[in-house]
């Protein structure tokens, strides 16, 4: 067991104030608690994360609920996620049948999140403080997708603020691996990203564009 | 079908606890005495995180009160986003926005003070899904992105740093800045910058185009199909208006 302190930052630009006003409903909290691998971890949700305080926005799960409401609602047509339609659409569909269960822990600060075996993906105090709200969503994608079969495949190109040379890079966007998903749904909530703002949308084209520069072995050769 | 997921029960082992801290407001106006004027920035930028269908319309308005102050406000901006603790990224990225968003010309001085600043060294080294490095980029490339702005509304001088910066050192950097000055510069311009690009053996960049999302390859989605009877609809996405 680890404890772990965090001191918040302002909820203003992160998306936290306005969409934790929002998720504050039973109906919010029991949807996203069944639907995206909370049911069954309460413990790892409790102690300080928020399990019997889910609207506190300072705390980390009701920060995941903001991050689930966007995976969620970001399609305007939200209720289509036919894996014929956008990235935007199918994003909740996709994390929903990959992520069976999600634990929050404090991490050792080199991660925001790490998918394990089993369904089982962990986030840690970055996942919560430093991304935002469109990018945690990013982020749950990012890890179904390593459910999803396809961990990554190369190294990180020259030149990257990943890292020139570490592992952890996907060799191509044709490999369809996690920073791919992660950069298309961004993308996808830049171009018609719903019931958001212009700049959050905005952000959201900063952190895509950051990702096909420096996240792929071969850059895509486009760029949002 | 039943679910084969463990009920929440009460663990014996205990996992990670923690203990959060709010912190106090982030910005300090300490070069500001006009209260008004601040919360005006402190609306702005609180309204840029907004959600629900009147998010974009309350920004606006937001924004809209306070362009009407005329460009001074970048002075106050500006010396927010230099008393902001280093590690506050996403605060930082906010102030950015915020002049980006008001489109003054005087705003070139102060994108370019950003855009220089030297980048520290990466913190977080043994990551490969969190970089401050990254942070500070994203920081930069929307300083760019109002440069772009300022371009294509006919300032030379955000023509002119967008040229210099098509040499940083930092890739996203010069990749943006090439992709807003060939939208947005004369002839001139863009002639310079290919020179620029040909010494510095950089042509591949005008080669990365932006486009559009529904142009690049979609990937084909799941491996699972979810019977019908085990998904459950997502309640409707704005429940206040029913909340007792």
């Amino acid at each position: 067991m680890a404890s772990c302190t965090y001191t918040v930052p302002d909820k203003a630009a992160s998306g936290d104030n306005f969409y934790g006003a929002v998720i504050c409903n039973q109906a919010y909290v029991d949807y996203f608690w069944n639907t995206y691998g909370f049911s069954g971890n309460k413990a790892y949700w409790d102690d300080g994360w928020g399990w019997d305080d889910c609207c506190n926005t300072s705390k980390p799960l009701a920060r995941a609920f903001n991050g689930c409401y966007a995976l969620t609602y970001s399609a305007s047509d939200y209720l289509n996620d036919s894996y014929s339609a956008p990235i935007l659409n199918w994003g909740r569909r996709y994390v929903r049948e990959n992520i069976d269960d999600l634990r929050s822990f404090c991490g050792d600060g080199t991660a925001i999140a790490r998918s394990k075996s089993g369904g089982l993906v962990e986030v840690y105090l970055g996942f919560f403080y430093s991304k935002d709200v469109p990018g945690r969503a990013e982020t749950l994608i990012h890890e179904s997708r390593h459910q999803g079969g396809k961990p990554h495949d190369a190294n990180f190109p020259s030149g990257s603020v990943f890292g020139s040379g570490k592992s952890g890079a996907d060799s191509s966007w044709d490999y369809e691996g996690a920073w791919m998903y992660g950069a298309l749904y961004l993308w996808w909530y830049y171009a018609v990203g719903a019931r958001t703002t212009s700049a959050l949308r905005e952000r959201a084209r900063q952190r895509g564009n950051l990702v096909i520069d420096n996240a792929f072995a071969t850059h895509p050769g486009f760029s949002i | 079908m039943l679910s084969s997921k463990s009920s929440d029960t009460p663990f014996l082992g205990s996992p990670d606890t923690l203990e959060v801290r709010q912190a106090e407001h982030p910005f300090s106006f300490r070069n500001s005495k006009d209260e008004k004027l601040n919360a005006l920035i402190v609306e702005a930028v609180n309204r840029m995180g907004g959600v629900g269908d009147d998010a974009e319309e309350n920004y606006r308005r937001a924004l809209s009160s306070l362009t009407k102050r005329g460009p001074s406000v970048l002075d106050v901006v500006a010396a927010e986003y230099e008393d902001l603790p280093e590690d506050s990224y996403l605060d930082r990225w906010s102030l950015v926005q915020l002049i980006v968003e008001l489109r003054y010309p005087e705003a070139v001085k102060p994108l370019n003070r950003i855009i220089a600043a030297r980048i520290p060294g990466e913190k977080i080294k043994r990551s490969h899904d969190m970089s401050t490095v990254a942070e500070e980029v994203m920081i930069r490339t929307t300083a760019v992105e109002g440069l772009v702005r300022l371009s294509a509304d006919g300032v030379p001088d955000a023509r002119e740093m967008l040229l210099k910066h098509a040499a940083h050192r930092t890739f996203s950097i010069r990749r943006a800045c090439v992709q807003g000055l060939m939208q947005t510069g004369t002839n001139d311009d863009k002639r310079k910058l290919r020179r620029l690009l040909k010494e510095r053996k950089e042509e591949g960049l005008l080669k990365i185009k932006q486009v559009d999302v529904r142009s690049v390859p979609q990937p084909i989605g799941g491996r699972f199909v979810v019977p019908p009877q085990v998904k459950s609809e997502a309640p409707p996405p704005d429940l206040r208006a029913t909340k007792e």
